[in-house]
């Protein structure tokens, strides 16, 4: 075995040395503890031996040259005559103390084998809502690779009414995750695969990596699309931040930035009026400031008016507070005005001079109009026909604003939107909806 | 008592005298401004031990260093300090010697060579081999006196310092006030062997001295003081002594750990201003009644310094965040 | 302008400050002939001789206690702890004694003097010679605190602490000590409690401590290349800290990564996290993050005590979360 000459760590912050001279020549028989070279550090120079007995070959480094510690710079050869020189890949790695070489295995950023979704049984996205095209999902209850029964409980799903613990509909080994927390998906669409084997390494990646087919698509033959290589579960060691989620309202509140709360405040912007804007909360500064932006080159405040008659309305309120005890008329234009706006569930407020009393609407029923204390409204009603005014615009506020005025009979509706997330189609859509409405109130009954 | 009345002596054992008087005069105040509730935190008494600051001190000169410790208001008074400054520290008052910033565990005359006293047991053992040190590198002939406590005989720094100190014989000299108790333990319980022997380890000429005799404590430091200045230290002194007071001012109930006779028999038979005043006497030096005028006018001045103290006003508050660094007045200002 | 090694720096900031201050000496374990294991004091003991240069027994709480007589009374010593780990051998001393002398003494005592120390991981010297204290110092309040991040700092932060009339605790990188960088030929000082903006940006502002310093700059070239600006930032020193450049900032970029080798824990990084958080708030569009050393003791095999530093490719894979506003706390 031919023994390695290695420019050894003589010093204690060192990583080089330079060759002083060579005490021995290629060829020369050499003796264990012979000197073989002078090396220079940084603060001295010393002799170094040699560590065997044989003859002294492939030197590679020459007197005055600078050498990485631990690089070899020769061999001692058993017998006389040439050795192979090293290949650069036949170098030793530097030994520990070599700062810039750290020794570490990292996790391959590409593996070898890309893993593929398993097969098996495949867990969906369950619709679990009357009008759900998708759920968020919550939590995994499982964690990867383990064993879980049909009954076993192994996803929280969030819609938009409650959150739901779902079982695992059958007996296996999780094997893959398809989705993360916080990831919203579509109903139907494969969520997780339940092997009937154990897996070594299971699979796990959010739902927007490489979407599998959901279950009840028709083209099963298709050919799948090359799944994304898995990323390994213990990749990072830093559980510290999960990936991100969406957490777009916390106990009623639109998380931001506190520049962005800021940038709001100074520009008397309502947060939740940037988040309706289809910006996805956490709101940060650029939301803000983009949302200035275009609500400045979009510019003017929209202004739509509409005429109906009052009396189809007035009588459709005496029959609902006679035929199903809805006595209060404005809660009756909260239900219609939510509805106008294309929601299910909206906030309404409705302004009659000094008073405000803003109503919850959760559904379309007109008994699902609740009073509430939510501070934030969808849209304001503004009732000016006690003042016997007709038509009033008192300029844009942060939400849009609906006056009512009254003219001969007639109900005046005058839409005022400065807000850059309706666009001249909604603001035609919202004010021909309620005042269709108005008109037809049976039509909101249909 | 041994030696000889001169006349060149006389000034001297009467400032001893007083010096001892100062001591005792200072201690008693402080012990009732303590009772009766007029000073903030507590205090050691050095009662019953004042033979050893002033024979010591008065073999030095102000240019001479010490460092004290945590019992340390008569090596403060013996190093040359002014009862007003003493009683306004001791109280946290702005005209105190740190300003009052310190109190009483850490009062010194800084301008008299006295380097702090020190609330580590044992903590100043390496200011004063340092300030040694320093001495000799600077060509200076001034001595520095480490006084400390038998207690702190057991702490390491003790033997690091000495041993560098021996090595590098430096103008030092360890100065261990065995009172016999280690805060609320008999030093016996907490020290293995001579404590003598622990110098001559190093090589440190060391001797033991009666504490309570000021003639014989002051003849053997200014021999000592003299041989330092001439390259001789490091030594170690032993001087046998006696706290009146428990630990500290509150700890009142302690026959647990020491007898009521033993102090009774310390404070009638070995108190050392009682030694000194009959030598006094006796070699004809000064009568009984001068010796009492000078207690009086001692006690006097310290009953106006205390006085003074209670009515001087407390450093404001805008000094709580200076002197932590040299040069930054203020040195929380800018997190504020 | 020529370039030095951080060792030779600190070798010639003392050998300056020697020659111009007689005051000024040297004590530790081997720092005269031997010029300490990492020979940083080389040469030293041949020009000022063994009166100035004084090896001492292998005692640090007692050499650390003779400093600080000395200094009290008149000299400027320098204090050389062969590791930052025995710190904790000198505490009493340093933080009872130097760091508490010129309060106690209502101004009147000063303690100035040097502690030359080190820290710095991935030398394989495992828990006990791996450690980075400074925060332990810096949390005492009567002690400056320097950080040089290079030769240059090196130099000129060592001349400055000479001459500070405080106590001050130098820690330099001991990975570093070989690391070349330009420094003058004539002298200089650099003051403590000046900050450094190394690098302009205006994306996210990098604070990094020592050799925390290269680390963050090396991230900023990768998030240079993908179109991140990057401010990088040396405090320089932590004590005193310059509050106003690193708010400044941080006002500027509205997002902040702290990075420092010490633990993470109570550490440099909270503290200056913190004070971004209290005193930028309002400017801030995501939380300030901390990147310190893993809460671990330094373990010795290389696979694992390169995980404990924080790396280039994780400060920037932190600095490109918050620049994307996807660093949300679950909630």
């Amino acid at each position: 075995m031919p023994l390695d000459v290695i420019m050894p760590a003589l010093g204690m912050a060192q990583d080089s040395g330079v060759i002083v001279a060579w005490h021995k020549r290629p060829g020369d028989e050499v003796a264990e503890g012979d000197v073989l070279f002078e090396v220079e550090t940084d603060k001295a120079t010393m002799e170094v031996e040699a560590a065997g007995a044989g003859f002294l070959a492939d030197v590679t480094a020459a007197e005055g040259q600078d050498v990485p510690v631990g690089e070899v710079i020769a061999r001692i050869a058993d017998v006389a005559g040439a050795v192979p020189a090293p290949s650069v890949e036949d170098v030793e790695p530097a030994p520990p103390g070599a700062p810039e070489e750290p020794q570490i295995q990292e996790t391959p950023e590409e593996p070898d084998a890309p893993g593929a979704v398993p097969d098996g049984h495949r867990v969906i996205m369950p619709v679990l809502g009357m009008a759900q095209d998708s759920g968020l999902l919550v939590v995994w209850l499982v964690e990867p690779g383990a064993k879980v029964a049909a009954d076993d409980p192994l996803f929280e799903v969030e819609t938009d009414k409650s959150t739901m613990e779902v079982p695992a509909g059958a007996d296996g080994y999780l094997a893959a995750l398809l989705a993360e927390p916080g990831d919203e998906v579509p109903t139907g669409e494969t969520i997780a695969i339940l092997t009937e084997a154990p897996v070594a390494e299971p699979m796990r990646r959010g739902a927007a990596a490489a979407p599998v087919p959901a279950v009840h698509a028709d083209a099963p033959a298709a050919p799948e699309p090359a799944p994304e290589p898995a990323a390994a579960i213990a990749k990072s060691a830093d559980a510290e931040f999960p990936r991100p989620r969406a957490a777009p309202v916390v106990d009623g509140r639109i998380l931001a930035s506190p520049k962005a709360r800021r940038l709001a405040l100074e520009a008397g912007i309502d947060l939740a009026v940037i988040a309706r804007s289809g910006t996805r909360p956490p709101i940060h500064a650029a939301d803000v400031e983009g949302f200035l932006t275009r609500r400045g080159s979009g510019g003017a405040t929209r202004v739509l008016t509409a005429e109906v008659s009052s009396d189809t309305f007035d009588a459709f309120a005496a029959w609902a507070a006679t035929e199903a005890g809805l006595t209060d008329p404005a809660a009756l234009l909260a239900g219609f005005a939510a509805a106008a706006l294309g929601r299910e569930t909206a906030i309404v407020a409705v302004e009659r001079g000094p008073t405000i009393a803003s109503y919850a609407v959760t559904g379309r029923a007109l008994s699902e109009v609740t009073r509430t204390d939510a501070a934030v409204p969808d849209l304001i009603l503004r009732d000016v026909r006690d003042l016997g005014l007709a038509q009033v615009a008192l300029g844009a506020a942060a939400h849009p604003v609906i006056s009512l005025g009254t003219s001969g009979g007639r109900i005046v509706l005058t839409l005022e939107c400065a807000d850059p997330a309706m666009t001249a189609p909604d603001c035609l859509h919202l004010l021909s909806e309620l005042a269709g409405r108005l008109r037809e109130p049976l039509r909101h009954l249909l | 008592m041994s030696p000889a009345k001169t006349t060149s002596n006389t000034e001297d054992y009467l400032r001893m005298f007083r010096q001892m008087v100062r001591i005792r005069a200072f201690e008693e105040n402080a012990n009732q401004l303590y009772l009766s509730a007029k000073m903030p935190g507590l205090t050691h008494m050095y009662s019953g031990q004042e033979a050893v600051a002033v024979g010591i001190c008065e073999a030095l000169t102000p240019s001479d260093k010490i460092t004290s410790t945590h019992r340390g208001h008569g090596h403060c008074v013996a190093k040359g300090a002014a009862f007003r400054e003493m009683f306004c520290e001791l109280l946290g008052k702005e005209e105190g010697y740190c300003r009052g910033k310190g109190g009483s565990m850490h009062i010194a005359d800084q301008s008299n060579g006295n380097l702090g006293a020190n609330a580590i047991v044992g903590g100043s053992m390496g200011i004063a081999t340092g300030s040694a040190l320093r001495a000799k590198m600077q060509g200076s002939d001034d001595v520095t006196v480490c006084f400390f406590g038998d207690g702190a005989t057991a702490q390491g720094l003790m033997y690091e310092v000495m041993n560098m100190a021996a090595l590098w014989t430096l103008p030092v000299i360890y100065a261990c006030e065995n009172n016999g108790y280690s805060e609320y333990t008999r030093t016996d319980e907490i020290a293995a062997g001579d404590i003598l022997a622990r110098a001559q380890a190093f090589g440190i000429e060391a001797h033991r001295v009666d504490g309570q005799d000021v003639l014989a404590v002051n003849k053997l430091a200014t021999d000592l003081v003299e041989r330092c200045r001439k390259g001789e230290g490091p030594f170690f002194l032993e001087l046998t002594t006696y706290r009146y007071h428990g630990h500290h001012v509150g700890d009142i109930n302690r026959e647990y750990y020491r007898p009521k006779d033993e102090e009774a028999h310390w404070k009638s038979e070995r108190d050392p201003i009682t030694i000194l005043q009959d030598w006094l006497v006796a070699e004809g030096i000064a009568s009984k009644d001068e010796l009492d005028a000078v207690q009086k006018d001692i006690r006097a001045e310290a009953a106006a310094a205390v006085e003074y103290a209670l009515a001087a006003p407390y450093p404001d508050v805008a000094e709580v965040d200076m002197h932590v660094f040299t040069d930054i007045p203020h040195a929380t200002e800018a997190r504020i | 302008m020529r370039e030095i090694t951080l060792s030779a720096a600190v070798n010639e900031a003392l050998a300056e400050e020697m020659r111009r201050d007689d005051r000024v000496f040297i004590l530790g374990e081997d720092v005269a002939e031997a010029g300490t294991p990492f020979k940083v004091l080389s040469g030293l003991v041949e020009e000022f001789g063994t009166a100035r240069v004084i090896d001492t027994p292998i005692a640090e709480p007692g050499f650390m206690g003779v400093a600080v007589g000395a200094a009290m009374t008149g000299m400027r010593p320098v204090v050389d702890v062969m590791f930052g780990d025995f710190l904790f051998l000198i505490m009493d001393q340093l933080c009872n004694q130097a760091a508490k002398t010129h309060y106690m003494s209502g101004g009147k005592l000063n303690v100035p003097l040097v502690v030359r120390t080190n820290l710095g991981a991935t030398r394989r010297s495992a828990a006990q010679h791996s450690q980075s204290l400074h925060a332990l110092v810096a949390h005492i309040p009567g002690l400056k605190v320097a950080m040089p991040s290079s030769a240059y700092e090196a130099k000129g932060l060592m001349k400055s602490a000479i001459r500070d009339d405080n106590p001050v605790v130098i820690f330099e990188d001991k990975l570093m000590y070989q690391d070349k960088a330009p420094v003058p030929e004539e002298e200089y000082l650099i003051p403590l409690g000046e900050a450094q903006v190394l690098r302009e940006g205006s994306d996210v502002t990098l604070i990094g401590t020592s050799s925390m310093v290269q680390v963050c700059q090396q991230a900023a070239e990768v998030l240079a290349a993908e179109g991140i600006s990057a401010e990088v930032i040396d405090p320089r020193s932590i004590v005193p800290l310059d509050e106003a450049t690193l708010l400044a900032s941080a006002r500027k970029t509205s997002r902040a990564i702290v990075v420092d080798e010490g633990h993470q824990s109570f550490g440099v990084t909270a503290e200056i996290a913190s004070r971004l958080n209290e005193k930028a708030f309002y400017h801030l569009d995501a939380p300030v993050l901390r990147l310190g050393a893993m809460d671990v003791p330094v373990p010795f095999s290389p696979a694992l005590e390169d995980l404990t530093v924080p790396t280039p490719d994780l400060v920037a894979e932190k600095a490109r979360l918050l620049c994307a506003g996807e660093l949300i706390h679950a909630a």
